[in-house]
C-alpha cells in the first residue's frame, strides 16, 4: 500500500485535526455525488477506497502509538457508498414499464450506449420513461443540452416520478453542486471584471523580445 | 476555434508563469524541429495547454537555447519528450485543416488569407498526418461532420459541439496508460465542446448580422444576436457543466509539477474567458489586435 500520508496529502507531523482536514477535503472532491452518472465514476470509487484506507492507517498507526484506544474517528461509511448509475443496475432499482425500457436501463449501466440507443429508437412509444432514458443516454454520450431537454419532458410528463424530478434538480443545480478546491464554480460567479479585462489583453510571454516574436506570428 | 483556453498567468506565482513559458517555448522548439520552420507560426497558449495535459505529470528536462524570438540571450524550455512531439504533430494537423475549411468558407478574396496559410503549412502537414495517421482520419471526418451540420443548419447545441468534442479528444488516443486515457479522453471531450460552445457565443453577433450559421441562433432564436435573461442562464448551465464534468475528470489523475497551471485553468481561467465572451468584452478587449486573432484563425 502506498504510504497513508502521501495519499492524505500531509506530512507525518500534522496534528490529528489536520489530517481529518485533508480528508474531509479529499472525501468531499471524490463523493459519489461529484460523480454522479459520471462516465469515470469507476476511477473516482477507486480513489475513495485508498483515500479511506490511508484515513484508517493513519488512526491505527497513531492509535497504536499512544497506548491504543479505540479512535472515534474511522472513516466515513457513507462517502465509500454507492457510485452507481441508478438507472436499474442496483438493490434499489426503479422498475420499468416495459421490457425493452429495462433492457435499455441494462445497457446503461454496462456503459453499451449504442444498444441503448438502438432499443430507444426502435421503441415508439416516446412515454415519459423514454424521454428519461433518451437523457440519461445523451448525458453519458456528454450531450448535456439535449440530456436537460429529455428530463423536462420526463418530468412534465410525470411530474409525480422522483427519479425523473432527481435528474432535472441534478442538471439545473450542478454547478451549485460541483467540488471547487476554492468555492465559488460557475461563469457567472467570476465577478471581477478587471481581472477578466487583464486576461483578455493579450500576455507576452517572451515579454523582452515580445515585438520581435509577435511581429513573426503575424507573418 | 483557438484562444479561448489560457491559464490567468496573472494570478499564477512567477515560478508557475515561468514553467509556463518553458512549455511554451518547447512546443515552439518541438514543432519547428519536428514539422519544419512554418509550423512554429501556428504555436498558442491552447496548444500548449494541450502539450502539457498529454504529459500526464511529467517535466521534461530542461534545455537551453537561443531563438529568434531571443536571439542574445539563451532562454531555458521544455526539452523534446513523446507528448511534445504528439502535441506537435496534433497541432500542426489541427492548424491545417482549420485554414483548409477557412479556404471553403470564404470567398476568394477573403479565402486568400486562409489559401496561403494552408499553403505554408502544406510541408509540416504532410510530415505530422504521415506520423499521425488515425488522427488526421479523425480529424478530417469530424471537420466534415461539422460542416454538414452547418450547412444543415442544425439546431442543436451539442451535434456540433459534439463533432469538435471528438476531434479534440480523439487527441487523448494514444496515451500509454488505459486510465489517463480515458480521463484525457474524457477531459478534452469537454474542453472542446466548451471551445466550440465559446467560439459559437462569440460570435453570435457577428454572424447574426451577416446571416451566417450559429447554432445558438437556431437554438435560442437568437435571430437579432442578443441574448435574452433566459437562454444566456441556459447557455451558462450547460457550458458549465462542461467544465464540472472536465473538472471531476481532471481530479483522478495526478498531474504533477503542472497541477498549479491546470488547476488554476480549469477553475478559474475558463470561467473569466466565459464570462469575457458572454458580456461581450472578450472581443473588445482584443481591440487593435484583431489582427491577430484573424491569424489565429488562419492558423
Amino acid at each position: 500500500m502506498n504510504d497513508p500520508y502521501k495519499v492524505l496529502g500531509v506530512p507525518e507531523s500534522a496534528t490529528d485535526a489536520e489530517v481529518k482536514k485533508a480528508y474531509l477535503e479529499l472525501a468531499r472532491k471524490y463523493h459519489p455525488d461529484n460523480y454522479h452518472d459520471n462516465p469515470l465514476a469507476d476511477l473516482a470509487q477507486e480513489k475513495m477506497k485508498e483515500i479511506n484506507a490511508a484515513y484508517e492507517e493513519v488512526n491505527k498507526l497513531r492509535g497504536s502509538s499512544r497506548g491504543g484506544g479505540s479512535r472515534s474517528t474511522a472513516s466515513y461509511g457513507g462517502y465509500s457508498g454507492s457510485y452507481g448509475y441508478g438507472y436499474g443496475g442496483g438493490g434499489s432499482a426503479q422498475q420499468s414499464g416495459s421490457s425493452v425500457l429495462q433492457q435499455v436501463r441494462m445497457s446503461i449501466n454496462a456503459g453499451d450506449l449504442s444498444r441503448a440507443e438502438a432499443l430507444l429508437t426502435n421503441y415508439s412509444d416516446h412515454n415519459a420513461e423514454w424521454n428519461f432514458l433518451k437523457g440519461a443516454v445523451c448525458y453519458r454520450r456528454g450531450w448535456l443540452d439535449e440530456a436537460k431537454r429529455y428530463y423536462e419532458t420526463a418530468a412534465q410528463m410525470d411530474p409525480g416520478n422522483q427519479e425523473y424530478r432527481q435528474a432535472l434538480e441534478f442538471m439545473n443545480g450542478a454547478s451549485r453542486s460541483a467540488y471547487s478546491p476554492r468555492g465559488g464554480f460557475g461563469t457567472e460567479l467570476c465577478g471581477n471584471s478587471s481581472l477578466c479585462q487583464q486576461l483578455c489583453c493579450t500576455y507576452l510571454l517572451c515579454n523582452g523580445c515580445g515585438a520581435g516574436f509577435w511581429g513573426l506570428r503575424c507573418l | 476555434m483557438f484562444g479561448y483556453v489560457r491559464p490567468p498567468l496573472d494570478q499564477l506565482p512567477p515560478e508557475e508563469q515561468e514553467r509556463f513559458r518553458r512549455a511554451y517555448c518547447g512546443l515552439c522548439h518541438t514543432l519547428r524541429c519536428r514539422c519544419g520552420l512554418p509550423a512554429r507560426f501556428i504555436l498558442n497558449y491552447d496548444f500548449t495547454f494541450l502539450a502539457i495535459l498529454l504529459s500526464g505529470g511529467e517535466e521534461p528536462e530542461t534545455r537551453c537555447a537561443r531563438c529568434v524570438a531571443s536571439p542574445l540571450k539563451k532562454r531555458a524550455f521544455c526539452g523534446g519528450n513523446p507528448a511534445l512531439d504528439l502535441a506537435a504533430d496534433e497541432s500542426v494537423i489541427l492548424a491545417y485543416w482549420q485554414a483548409r475549411d477557412g479556404v471553403e468558407d470564404h470567398g476568394f478574396l477573403k479565402g486568400l488569407r486562409y489559401r496561403a496559410a494552408s499553403r505554408a503549412l502544406w510541408g509540416s502537414y504532410r510530415k505530422a498526418a504521415a506520423a499521425r495517421p488515425e488522427f488526421d482520419r479523425v480529424t478530417r471526418e469530424q471537420l466534415r461532420r461539422l460542416s454538414e451540420l452547418e450547412q444543415t443548419k442544425s439546431p442543436s447545441l451539442d451535434k456540433p459541439a459534439d463533432a469538435f468534442a471528438q476531434l479534440l479528444s480523439a487527441a487523448a488516443d494514444e496515451a500509454a496508460d488505459s486510465s489517463l486515457r480515458r480521463i484525457l479522453h474524457q477531459m478534452l471531450y469537454h474542453l472542446g465542446r466548451w471551445v466550440y460552445l465559446m467560439d459559437a457565443a462569440d460570435d453570435l453577433k457577428e454572424d447574426a448580422a451577416a446571416g451566417n450559421y450559429n447554432p445558438l441562433i437556431y437554438r435560442y432564436g437568437l435571430t437579432d444576436g442578443a441574448w435574452t435573461e433566459e437562454s444566456r442562464a441556459s447557455f451558462t448551465q450547460t457550458v458549465d457543466h462542461s467544465i464540472r464534468l472536465l473538472a471531476t475528470a481532471y481530479e483522478l489523475w495526478d498531474f504533477g509539477c503542472w497541477t498549479p497551471i491546470l488547476e488554476h485553468t480549469i477553475y478559474a481561467g475558463l470561467f473569466q474567458v466565459g464570462k469575457a465572451v458572454l458580456s461581450g468584452t472578450y472581443r473588445a478587449g482584443r481591440t487593435g489586435q484583431k489582427k491577430d486573432r484573424n491569424v489565429e484563425e488562419t492558423t
